[in-house]
């Protein structure tokens, strides 16, 4: 692995940067996974997608789990509320510090 | 530390998430266009018909220059998924209404998207999306004019038979 620079760090997970190799790294804990900037988006776009009310209401989703695939299903985690909500911490943070993001977002969170 | 990310996409996160929302938002008002011509057709309101698969058609046009748009700035396109399309209608007056009003929540829409990408210096999109601010003008216009026709030739059967007539693709 090249040298990294971190980008943003949650309580959870941290976000690296890889100039070298025109890339990001995140820090999963179990693993730290490697992703293009398209990988990086469609990530984001999953966290995004994910109906964190679902975890509170009985029905939805009762045992609060998500199960996400990365990297063109390459690599597959299972993350509890906690961690999801950490991982979008992570990503709002990171985005924000690579000049892509707003600090002040008026978008709703799901399409 | 290298730019890589903004190397990478030319507008900013949040847009492409208000632009993915309308990518939708076209792909449903297309769907919604069909149900309509659907409806006309079985009723024999043929002018009308051809009217509306001709705006299901613009509609995917529509979203398919924004879907192109997003990935040309090397953001992620999402293909949307459409769900609840109403068929039931009363009669054709009621499905002119509809497409009005659908009409206005995509001008508005159009608007919200304008306005962020101002407040956020995303020129890039505003400028993008000034041809759907035109655009959005001249479909209120012609469900209005439509519309007008009931005012004026009234609701009964030969009436709507004579405006059906009326009713041209441009
Ligand atoms: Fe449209
Ligand atoms: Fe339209």
């Amino acid at each position: 692995m090249h040298p990294m620079e971190i980008i943003h760090s949650s309580r959870f997970y941290s976000f690296f940067q890889s100039d070298k190799e025109r890339c990001f790294y995140i820090d999963l804990g179990q693993k730290t996974v490697r992703l293009s900037f398209c990988q990086l988006l469609s990530l984001r776009q999953k966290i995004r997608n994910i109906d964190i009310e679902d975890h509170f209401d009985g029905d939805g989703n009762k045992h609060g789990f998500e199960i996400l695939a990365l990297c063109n299903k390459e690599h597959l985690f299972i993350l509890n509320t906690h961690e999801i909500l950490d991982l979008k911490e992570l990503l709002v943070g990171a985005f924000l510090v690579l000049d892509m993001g707003l600090s002040t977002s008026s978008i709703p969170q799901k399409i | 530390m290298k730019d890589i990310a903004r190397q990478l996409m030319s507008i900013k996160v949040e847009s492409m998430d208000m632009l993915n929302a309308q990518i939708q938002m076209e792909g449903k008002a297309s769907a919604s266009y069909l149900a309509m011509a659907s409806w006309c057709d079985q009723h024999a309101y043929l002018q009308s018909a051809e009217f509306f698969y001709h705006q299901a058609s613009e509609e995917r046009s529509h979203m398919m220059k924004i879907f192109k748009f997003i990935n040309d700035c090397g953001g992620n396109a999402m293909s949307p998924e459409i769900t609840q399309i109403n068929h039931d209608f009363s009669s054709l007056e009621e499905i002119f209404e509809t497409a009005l009003s659908q009409e206005v929540e995509v001008t508005k829409a159009i608007n919200r998207i304008v306005a962020a990408s101002k407040k956020n210096n995303d020129y890039a999109v505003e400028n993008f999306l000034q041809w759907f601010v035109k655009e959005q003008l001249e479909e209120e216009k012609t469900m209005r004019d439509i519309l007008d026709l009931f005012e004026i030739m009234g609701r009964d059967g030969i009436a709507l038979k004579l405006i059906d007539e009326r009713i041209k693709v441009e």
